[in-house]
């Protein structure tokens, strides 16, 4: 990332930048995907270094900060990693009704990973209930959705110390991925009561290519990919 | 068939304002107070208005972009919002149906449903209990995106739930920039609008779908109707975060499953937590009785998982699966699900 492009993402994220520099900025992030990996790092970061996020800056903090804006690996950190919770249905977070439509949306996938040729991906209950997701329907087993994290770049709120992480402390030692064609199930039912905040998560992972992600195809891969 | 206990919060109810003017001191129920009145002219900003913005997500280092078109026409509202970056997938709402359009599953969604939110109205309902784990109050004027805003934060008392931070344009109440916050006030999502503006009128060819449906798969949708045998209905919480209380009772058929699952919600007038009970499948035969072999037997669950901004979490309780899903921290989910057990029926607790 140039030093042009970092002046105006940081103006930008400062509520500085002018509405026509503005509009540059967004149609280049909207053409480069790897401009707008480094655009969330650095917004993330951002927040951190404004207190947002309560990071404590110690030493080497903007060292590691400025290697995850340029999208290096700080895998050599010598820093403890936070545990990470598994992300496998991020694109399913309960939102009324965009929830549905992943949960549908990973129905077609899961069915087109499993089904064997000429069965219908998409199954619709004649009831009118909801989709099927037979997790064990197909000749081979159901794939169980990994999250891409473990071989993504880092995050920003990888590289603030331990402790700030933003994934909550959570009283299990770990958790167990479950079948994502399962637990789509009950997202789908919960989306209809969710919060609503939980709507943005949904209607913008659904509106990206994360529903490929979940369903462990090859988009995963180019997720993962450092 | 979902029965509804109570009625959903509503933060623009009077009797919220009211509710912190009679729990709160007076400067404080004044700074609460006026965060409330910038949220709800938020609120009414967002069902109300015209708007065509531009707006990125982001979330663990990732950045989607996206593209919101709101118009309201003689009391019809039509939504539509579109991937700039990702997919092409496209969402439309118009009237009591939502049409999605997938075109990289070849895939488009009829979905009816009487009651939708507006794309970007989902934000923070406020009733007049919410107080008692949140604290809310407006942090005064800042300058975001370009634009002089007001921030509004809403901070979880406890670890059982999320909080919020928003910022509001000084004009319009449009959220110019929200962010979703643990208990610790770390990020964990956040949306940035870039461009937003307000016109009087938005023609109809701004609210058509650009996504070229030939060829494509159909898919339409209609309600569920359930009712959950009297074995899971008798099936509660015996133990809950503080402020969550039962609000829904009901039943649910879950994808793939032949017999209704109980589902209860719980809410503490913020935060939402549904629970699924379910009687666990019979083990795995080869055939049945007509010689045909039987569907394979889903196996139970343990565990945690992230689910968007919140967890998923699932365990085998008295031989049946329970998992309890929420836009909450783990604990809150582990907390509601580890504690449900069978009540007999004249012993139903009255949370």
């Amino acid at each position: 990332m140039s030093e042009q492009i970092r002046e105006q993402i940081s103006a930008f994220l400062d509520g500085e930048l002018p509405s026509s520099e503005t509009e540059l900025l967004l149609k280049r992030l909207t053409r480069d995907a790897e401009l707008r990996e480094s655009f969330g790092r650095y917004a993330l970061v951002g927040e951190c270094v404004r207190g947002g996020g309560h990071a404590r800056l110690t030493q080497g903090f903007a060292a590691r900060v400025n290697r995850a804006i340029d999208g290096d690996s700080v895998a050599d950190d010598p820093q403890p990693q936070p545990r990470r919770a598994t992300g496998w249905w991020r694109p399913l977070a309960g939102a009324a009704v965009a929830a549905s439509v992943a949960a549908v949306a990973v129905v077609a996938l899961q069915q087109r990973a499993v089904s064997p040729p000429g069965v219908p991906a998409v199954q619709i209950m004649a009831s009118g209930g909801l989709p099927a997701i037979q997790s064990g329907a197909g000749p081979s087993p159901t794939p169980t959705i990994q999250f891409a994290a473990a071989g993504r770049q880092v995050s920003p709120g990888q590289v603030t110390e331990p402790g700030s992480y933003v994934v909550p402390p959570s009283s299990s030692e770990g958790p167990t991925p479950l079948p994502a064609a399962r637990l789509t199930n009950y997202v789908f039912a919960h989306s209809k009561y969710s919060s609503v905040m939980g709507q943005n998560d949904v209607l913008n992972d659904l509106l990206s290519e994360a529903d490929a992600d979940a369903a462990g195809d090859a988009s995963q891969d180019r997720r993962a990919a450092p | 068939m979902i029965v509804a206990d109570c009625c959903r919060a509503n933060w623009l109810a009077p009797c919220a304002v009211v509710g912190v003017l009679l729990t709160t001191a007076a400067p404080v129920a004044r700074a609460g107070d006026a965060a409330r009145e910038w949220l709800q002219r938020m609120n009414q900003a967002l069902a109300t208005r015209n708007y065509d913005g531009t707006f990125f997500h982001l979330s663990d280092g990732r950045v989607e972009t996206m593209r919101i078109v709101h118009r309201v026409l003689g009391g019809r509202v039509t939504e539509r919002l579109m991937s700039l970056d990702g997919s092409g997938r496209e969402f439309v709402r118009n009237g009591d149906a939502l049409t999605c359009y997938l075109p990289d599953l070849h895939t488009v969604l009829v979905e009816p449903r009487q009651e939708h939110a507006p794309f970007l109205g989902s934000l923070p309902q406020f009733a007049d209990d919410v107080s008692g784990f949140y604290r809310i109050e407006s942090q005064g004027e800042a300058h975001v995106l370009g634009h002089a805003a007001q921030k509004i934060v809403v901070t979880p008392k406890d670890q059982y739930r999320f909080g919020y931070r928003l910022w509001l344009d000084e004009n319009t109440a449009m959220p110019l920039k929200t962010q979703l916050c643990d208990s610790r006030g770390q990020v964990i999502e956040q949306i940035l609008f870039a461009r937003l503006d307000m016109p009087d009128s938005i023609p109809d060819s701004d609210l058509a779908p650009g996504v070229h449906t030939q060829g494509m798969r159909w898919v339409r949708q209609g309600p569920a109707r359930d009712s959950a045998s009297p074995a899971l209905s008798a099936y509660r919480a015996s133990e809950l975060p503080p402020g969550f209380h039962l609000t829904i009772s009901g039943a649910q058929t879950l994808g793939g499953a032949n017999v209704p699952a109980a589902h209860l919600v719980y809410s503490d007038g913020l935060a939402t937590v549904s629970v699924f009970v379910e009687a666990q499948a019979p083990p795995r035969q080869e055939g049945g009785a007509d010689g045909k072999p039987s569907p394979p037997a889903e196996p139970p669950m343990e565990g945690l998982a992230r689910v968007g901004s919140g967890f998923a979490f699932s365990t085998v309780i008295q031989g049946h699966q329970v998992t309890a899903v929420g836009e909450v921290p783990a604990q809150t989910v582990e907390t509601i699900a580890h504690s449900v057990r069978s009540f007999s029926s004249g012993d139903l607790p009255p949370h």
